[in-house]
């Protein structure tokens, strides 16, 4: 199929479920940049968008285990998604087998480390539950930071891979000293130098990394709200103040009594605050949307930089969330002012309609 | 599965248990085997049970062994001062294979992984410092998995040996021998070029 128009360089022509959520079977074709997807509540708006995130993350944006996103009553399930990237096509086949086994292939040729597929098909969400990015825990800060980093930076993953899994070693050795009750603090000293060099690492690229990224996230934050608030962020780590010696020498007894490792850059956060208050304590609903698409689209910005060519954006149910003025805007700016494909999801085709139809290459789709 | 005899289940059940070896593929064995002479399935019997029970582990570098010493650390050809550690006879097997080394071994029996609930008390780790202390070997040459878990031990017996030991080594990372580049993964490539080898070594030592 050839699409027309079509200067943007990662595009997502077909995609096919099976088994997947509720598709049992189904084909999809997007002919267009501007995909706008209507449907009632229920009808499975969302799970298409997870699709197309799986097919670039090999994971859901939504559920932990795979076993989840299986359609009820049945096993396994199979994602093929027919990109053009570049002008060359790119086929990405996920397979859930009924065994459990997860196989992923990019023109048939099967991955022996997923790890290698992430950064290749970049893409942005962009869904309700998201703001819990800015009123969660520090856990999802750093889950965001961690997913776009790992795109624009193979090393990091691979570094970051490094660093959970030695933190689990490490775990796993306080919780065996508290079952012998005896502290071999030789091994812990090896475990604790395993673990402070991709620690390190890690830190240096965060902390390079969002010295730039907060500039971006404040500029567009002032963009999207239309306010001058004093809105600050500041990269939180422990590693601030003292090396990964330190760090281990300080937490020691209390490493040994909780059985968990208490100081790290898996304890790393993004501080958010207005004014001199925490964000999340006293930003409006609107703000913290605002924060949120902030956030998101400094994402998307540098991953454009970086790649060359804009990610895909998947925008689920976005109209509920921000207001008439705001939603133009922010289209605007996604539709005209980028040539990413872009896919959006509403439950009102009317709305839809009215919202994109200024635009030019736009493509409708009703699930019923 | 049903079987018209208990004689016949039992037999099964036990070739079940092995690695890799289904139901299905063990009655085809035992079925096999049924079709033998009695001899020689008393042989095959008689020759598993006497390999286990009479088997020896080396006392000094816990290899397989028919004595209390095993054939390589017997050996008078051998470079004794040149200690190779590792981490199962599979190990000591794909290096002997190489016909490249000279000297002799140590078998760890498994690597450091506190997940797997496998600390050091539970390897041969303290039987190798004894050995290392009396020996006073010239070179210890660590050919271990590069795993997490292998570098944790690794990095757990050098810190005991130090300052004893004149010489630790460890085999080679990086690009495998008719590998090509551009399959190789980030952080594969990135220990090749940090480990880089003076050119006139590489082309030697081909």
């Amino acid at each position: 199929m050839q699409v027309q128009n079509r200067p943007h360089l990662l595009h997502l022509n077909s995609i096919s479920l099976l088994q997947f959520k509720n598709y049992l079977q189904s084909d999809f074709q997007f002919r267009q940049r501007i995909v706008g997807i209507s449907g009632k509540n229920g009808i499975g708006k969302t799970n298409l968008l997870d699709a197309i995130y799986y097919c670039c993350f090999t994971k859901s944006y939504f559920t932990k285990s795979d076993a989840q996103n299986v359609s009820d009553g049945k096993q396994g399930f199979r994602l093929e998604g027919n990109f053009h990237l570049n002008n060359t096509p790119q086929a990405v086949t996920c397979v859930l087998r009924e065994t459990g086994k997860k196989e992923l292939a990019l023109n048939q040729e099967l991955y022996v480390k997923f790890s290698d597929h992430i950064g290749k098909f970049p893409c942005i969400m962009i869904a309700p539950d998201d703001v819990q990015i800015i009123t969660g825990g520090s856990e999802e800060r750093r889950q965001f930071l961690d997913t776009l980093l790992s795109q624009i930076d193979h090393d990091y993953l691979l570094q970051l891979i490094h660093y959970n899994k030695v933190l689990l070693q490490r775990n796993a050795l306080l919780k065996s000293f508290a079952e012998s009750r005896r502290v071999d603090e030789n091994l812990l000293q090896v475990l604790n130098e395993q673990l402070a060099r991709p620690g390190a690492v890690l830190f240096e690229k965060r902390r390079v990394f969002l010295q730039e990224f907060i500039v971006l996230v404040r500029k567009f934050y002032q963009q999207i709200s239309g306010e001058n608030y004093p809105v600050h962020l500041e990269y939180i780590s422990q590693l601030h103040s003292s090396s990964f010696k330190e760090l281990f020498d300080s937490f020691h007894e209390k490493d040994l009594a909780l059985q968990r490792t208490g100081g790290g850059v898996h304890r790393d956060d993004i501080a958010i605050s207005l004014g001199n208050a925490s964000f999340k304590a006293i930003a409006s609903q609107g703000q913290r949307k605002s924060m949120l698409f902030a956030l998101k689209l400094s994402a998307f910005e540098v991953l454009k930089n970086r790649n060359g060519f804009s990610p895909i954006l998947l925008l689920d149910d976005i109209f509920e969330k921000l207001d008439e003025t705001r939603m133009d805007n922010l289209l605007n700016w996604v539709c005209r002012e980028n040539n990413g494909q872009i896919f959006i999801t509403d439950t009102h085709p009317e709305r839809i309609h009215q919202h994109l139809g200024n635009f030019n290459s736009v493509q409708f789709i009703v699930l019923s | 599965m049903q079987l018209p005899s208990v004689l016949l289940e039992n037999a099964v059940n036990e070739f079940a248990r092995l690695p890799g070896i289904g139901k299905k593929t063990a009655l085809r064995l035992v079925l096999h085997l049924l079709k033998q002479d009695a001899t020689d399935v008393q042989q095959f019997g008689a020759a598993i049970t006497k390999m286990r029970t009479e088997i020896k582990f080396c006392r000094r570098c816990h290899n397989v062994a028919d004595t209390d010493l095993c054939t390589i650390c017997a050996s008078a050809s051998r470079k004794q001062n040149m200690i190779c550690v590792v981490e199962s006879l599979r190990d000591v097997i794909a290096i002997e294979t190489t016909q490249q080394y000279n000297g002799i071994y140590h078998v760890l029996g498994g690597v450091i992984s506190p997940l797997d609930g496998i600390g050091p008390d539970q390897l041969n780790i303290e039987p190798f410092l004894q050995r290392v202390q009396k020996e006073q070997p010239e070179e210890i040459i660590f050919a271990l998995n590069p795993t997490i878990q292998g570098d944790t031990t690794i990095y757990y017996i050098q810190k005991k040996l130090t300052p004893a030991v004149v010489r630790i080594t460890t085999i080679a990372r990086g690009i495998a021998f008719g590998g090509e580049l551009e399959y190789a993964d980030e952080m594969t490539l990135a220990r090749s070029l940090a480990n880089r080898l003076p050119v006139e070594n590489y082309v030697a030592n081909r």
